[in-house]
């Protein structure tokens, strides 16, 4: 008894302590949403609103500030493409993970070695590339190349690698294919993994400003990152208006956070398939 | 012998699961990145239709160019967070891994930063390190350090200015990164251990830190990788300044490119670049059998 | 078995290949059709209607929208759309994309001559010497010329560019100090500063867009390679300058130091309009700030001074400004002669609704003060009208530098090693030259 006491004291003294860390991580998030309620003359002067000023919130939804296109416009692109990176990594990753072929590993190697191009100097080809395949321009030029994930292949080839080679040889030998291996045991068990490939990959399309500053032109398919950019004014920043606008853009992320974190605790319970 | 026939039988399988990432692969990474092989040896500008083959022009221009050996330096610097952060994000995992009440609402608030506006995060951190006021000048007075750096404005410490920063934006990614790892552990593989009279500290190291060892190499790998491309943080504190002096590779290659429109001589420092860290990736490679067990 | 499993693939790849195919073929008749439909319907409303994308970095809502509102509503057959580009490296780089596809971007304002000169040389800005309907020189004046490219217009500047210092003239009657002069000096200026600091209120902010105004001036005279064709930014005028700059940050204390300003990202209009200091050197984009009582409320008026020389004898000393947002015209475009008519409007006075954001035209045909009344927007009395007509609707001798980008970013590494302390002044300007050089062909 007195043991576990103490470990229930031990445990909520480390809850408080990571609570004050956590604390000091969310200062640029509470800073963000505290400038979000500030008049103009009170940003980087004062960190807390006067009184709270709702003006901002309101505009980045009406008039040629309203947010709702690029909103749409993002949970589009970003859906589509991290569905369709998840699906495709999760086969590739299968395939470097759990089959043998000739040549793999050197293909592996020239996976990761892609993987240290700067999309700087590869965006005149890419352009030339859209162009020909008309799709410069519309959603597809962004939803397209994120399907194709180098980095999901190799983190989800790891967990693969990781889950006991009893468990789907045994399947194998019990006369499941390898698709079936895939589909019934292996992605199931990598659940945890699946779920936080997912989070990370549309957290980076999320926030995608470069691709989509290139290859977007026309206004009406402008992502919520380019529709910061209209906070951006000619000498200076209408930081009240961007940081408003930036405060309902993180809702979603924070949405598929929260979703995909089930799936990670989830993994727990699914861990004792294995021992 | 069982396994190797099972596999064998099927070789070609493989190419089936793979084929659909590698059409991709190849038309979106591979395709434009020998395009860009390429441009390294003309004086191509973007947009200009006149341009020429320069041959090693560029090639030598970069080994005379004493920004490129600059920014060598401050990315060297930069890549010092990787391993630091990879660490600091092992523990914050095994801590809310299991020891804490508040489970979900910890993990949010350590991914946070992660997900978080650039310009809010240059902000506070500006303020964090202001060399008069700031609080983290405020402690080293306190704690007897008379002139301590001025952070931001100095181009002496600047760069380990942007490696805290750094390290405290990566440790959500590594975080929820090896907070997956760590629940394909079985909880029965710990109990065992414990029974037997195993310290925590000897479960961590002797145990879990082996099974985690792929995501581990994982994230080092690609730490590496993306924390060398990386720089759109940079641009948001400091821009590269103060004098130039947090301006890593990457930032002089955007720089570079769009900025001075030099795509030939862009293309060339990232062809150096990706030179070096393939062959980092490969010694890790190889290096691996040492430390990683699947 | 075998041949009949064989004969199923077969059989399902033709089937499938016939189907796409088909579906293919499909698709390529509907474009087709589609293509022709839209080619013969432009034909026959040849001359009747077009719609033209012009490119401005100016937020639609700061006068854009209305000057295209009011464009389209006279001219229903030529329909003008605005698209914004943020005036950064990664915006500029979007547009000129965008020019290159030649579709979407008809018009559109360059704001450096830098930038221009790379889409010339992309052969993108239509050349318009053969255009007779339009004098630009005549309608721009003399400092239109400086937009040139190897002697030719491939646009037309629209605005006049102003820098100048603004003065808190409250505190400045307080101080017991006239308004200065306009061939004033940094010397002067210094004097001032001291003069008009106290707690808590700085001397003198200056604005990003401001710093090297007077060494921009001073090079824009001086010439930017010495007669034997080295670089010239080791000059004497730039040492004293920057030498007084420096004296006021660390002696004086004046106004703040630069890692200072840097790290704090301090807001130098909103610290000028709230009496945090008694100068601010910047341009006419204040104006909206200064102009906008419900956000950024302030009861002082607001006096003008030029942006001073470095010493009272100094010659040739060019004021920063000169004409800016240089319009042109794709020369892609498929609708150039329409893009050709709009320019010319928006630059004889269609623009004028900008004019409430502190772009005044800079062509003849338009009337000062119809544009001063849109600028001022009934605040007369919060500033000082004589300083004003003298300061911002003044002439004076103006440059638009030439200098490449990577010098002009090497400079300021340089100058930034000076003002953190890092490097004495002469190794500064020895190395300026230095990096300025790689860059002289």
């Amino acid at each position: 008894m007195i043991e576990t006491k103490n470990n229930l004291s031990v445990k909520l003294s480390v809850t408080i302590l990571m609570l004050l860390a956590g604390l000091f991580m969310i200062v640029p998030f509470l800073w963000m949403i505290s400038t979000s309620f500030q008049t103009p003359s009170e940003v980087f002067r004062q960190w807390l609103p006067s009184r709270l000023d709702w003006s901002s919130h309101q505009r980045i939804w009406t008039g040629s500030y309203n947010f709702l296109p690029y909103y749409l416009n993002s949970i589009k692109i970003a859906v589509i493409g991290t569905a369709g990176a998840v699906l495709l990594s999760a086969l590739a990753a299968y395939g470097f993970a759990r089959t043998e072929f000739k040549g793999r590993n050197t293909l592996f190697m020239v996976y990761l070695s892609m993987m240290m191009i700067p999309p700087q100097v590869v965006f005149v080809p890419k352009f030339i590339m859209f162009n020909w395949l008309h799709i410069y321009n519309t959603h597809w030029a962004l939803i397209l190349p994120a399907m194709f994930s180098i980095f999901g292949v190799f983190m989800l080839r790891q967990f693969f690698l990781s889950i006991p080679k009893e468990i789907t040889e045994s399947a194998f030998l019990d006369g499941a294919g390898h698709f079936r291996i895939f589909f019934k045991l292996v992605l199931p068990l990598a659940k945890p993994a699946l779920a936080t490939f997912a989070i990370i990959d549309f957290s980076w399309q999320w926030n995608d400003y470069e691709n989509a500053l290139v290859f977007l032109q026309s206004p009406k398919l402008y992502t919520i990152p380019l529709g910061l950019q209209n906070f951006v004014l000619e000498n200076n920043v209408d930081y009240n208006g961007m940081m408003a606008a930036s405060s309902a853009a993180i809702i979603p992320m924070i949405l598929v956070f929260l979703l995909g974190q089930k799936y990670i605790i989830q993994g727990v319970s699914s861990s004792a398939v294995k021992g | 012998m069982k396994r190797k026939s099972w596999i064998q039988k099927q070789g070609w399988i493989g190419y089936v699961f793979i084929l659909p990432n590698m059409l991709g692969i190849l038309a979106f990474f591979i395709l434009p990145a020998l395009f860009s092989f390429g441009m390294m040896f003309t004086d191509y500008q973007f947009a200009n239709p006149n341009w020429k083959f320069t041959g090693m022009d560029n090639i030598s221009r970069m080994f005379g160019d004493e920004q490129f050996y600059a920014s060598i330096k401050y990315t060297v610097i930069f890549l010092l967070s990787v391993p630091v952060s990879l660490a600091i994000a092992f523990l914050v995992a095994l801590v809310l891994n299991r020891s804490v009440y508040l489970k979900g609402l910890l993990r949010g608030m350590f991914f946070l930063p992660y997900i978080s506006s650039g310009v809010a995060v240059a902000f506070v951190w500006m303020l964090l390190f202001q060399p008069s006021q700031g609080p983290i000048n405020e402690v080293l007075r306190l704690i007897g350090i008379v002139s301590p750096p001025g952070w931001f404005a100095d181009s002496d410490s600047a760069m380990y200015a942007i490696d805290v920063v750094q390290i405290w934006f990566m440790l959500g990614y590594n975080m929820i990164i090896y907070l997956a790892a760590l629940q394909e552990i079985s909880t029965e593989q710990l109990e065992a251990a414990r029974i037997d009279g195993a310290s925590s500290a000897t479960i961590t190291w002797k145990i879990v830190w082996p099974l985690v060892s792929p995501t581990t190499f994982m994230l080092l790998i690609t730490g590496l990788i993306m924390t060398v491309k990386s720089f759109s943080l940079i641009q948001a504190i400091t821009g590269g300044g103060p004098s130039g002096s947090t301006t890593i590779l990457s930032l002089f290659v955007y720089k570079t490119a769009f900025s001075y429109y030099e795509m030939g001589y862009a293309s060339t420092i990232s062809w150096f670049l990706f030179a070096v860290i393939l062959v980092i990736t490969i010694i890790q490679w190889v290096g691996q059998k040492r430390w990683v067990h699947y | 078995m075998i041949r009949k499993g064989w004969l199923k693939v077969v059989l399902i790849t033709t089937l499938a290949a016939s189907i796409l195919g088909a579906c293919g073929s499909n698709n390529n008749n509907n474009n087709g059709n589609a293509g022709q439909n839209a080619g013969t319907a432009s034909e026959s409303q040849a001359g009747e209607k077009v719609k033209l994308t012009m490119w401005g970095a100016v937020p639609a809502e700061a006068g854009p929208q209305e000057v295209i509102d009011t464009w389209n509503k006279e001219n229903p057959n030529i329909q003008v759309e605005y698209i914004r580009y943020v005036n950064d490296d990664p915006g500029n780089l979007k547009l000129d994309t965008a020019l290159m596809t030649g579709q979407d971007a008809d018009l559109f304002i360059n704001y450096t001559v830098n930038l221009l000169q790379k889409r010339v040389d992309a052969g993108v800005a239509l050349d318009l010497s053969s255009k007779t309907d339009y004098n630009i020189d005549e309608q721009m004046g003399v400092d239109a010329a400086q937009w040139k490219i190897d002697g030719k217009y491939y646009g037309i500047p629209t605005k006049k560019n102003m820098l100048f210092i603004w003065f808190n003239k409250n505190m400045l009657d307080e101080a017991g100090l006239p308004v200065p002069p306009v061939d004033w000096t940094w010397s002067d200026l210094r004097e001032y500063a001291n003069k008009l600091k106290k707690d808590n209120v700085y001397g003198l902010l200056q604005h990003d867009a401001a710093f090297t105004a007077t060494i921009d001036g001073t090079i824009a005279g001086l010439g930017v390679t010495k007669p034997d064709g080295t670089s010239n930014f080791d000059n004497d005028l730039w040492k004293q300058q920057l030498q007084i700059l420096h004296d006021m940050m660390f002696v004086d204390k004046s106004t703040p130091e630069y890692g200072e300003q840097v790290t704090s990202k301090m807001p130098v209009d909103t610290m000028f309009l709230k009496g945090e200091a008694a100068m601010l050197s910047a341009g006419e984009f204040i104006f909206r700030n200064a102009n906008n009582l419900k956000d950024y409320p302030h009861d002082f008026k607001i006096a003008f001074a030029t942006i001073p020389q470095v010493t009272a004898d100094q010659k040739d000393y060019k004021y920063a400004g000169g004409l800016g947002d240089f319009l042109s015209v794709n020369a892609k475009s498929k609708h150039q002669e329409a893009a050709w008519e709009f320019a010319k409007w928006y630059a004889d006075g269609g623009m004028l609704p900008m004019a409430s954001g502190g772009r005044i035209p800079s062509s003849k045909s338009v009337d000062n003060k119809q544009a001063m009344d849109l600028l001022l927007k009934g605040l007369e009395d919060k500033y000082d009208s004589e300083s004003m007509n003298k300061v911002v609707f003044g002439q004076f001798p103006s440059f638009q530098l030439n200098v490449p980008k990577q010098a002009i970013d090497a400079r300021k590494e340089e100058y930034e090693k000076y003002f953190l302390n890092e490097q004495d002044i002469d190794t500064t300007l020895k190395n300026m030259a230095k990096r300025h050089q790689q860059y002289i062909k």
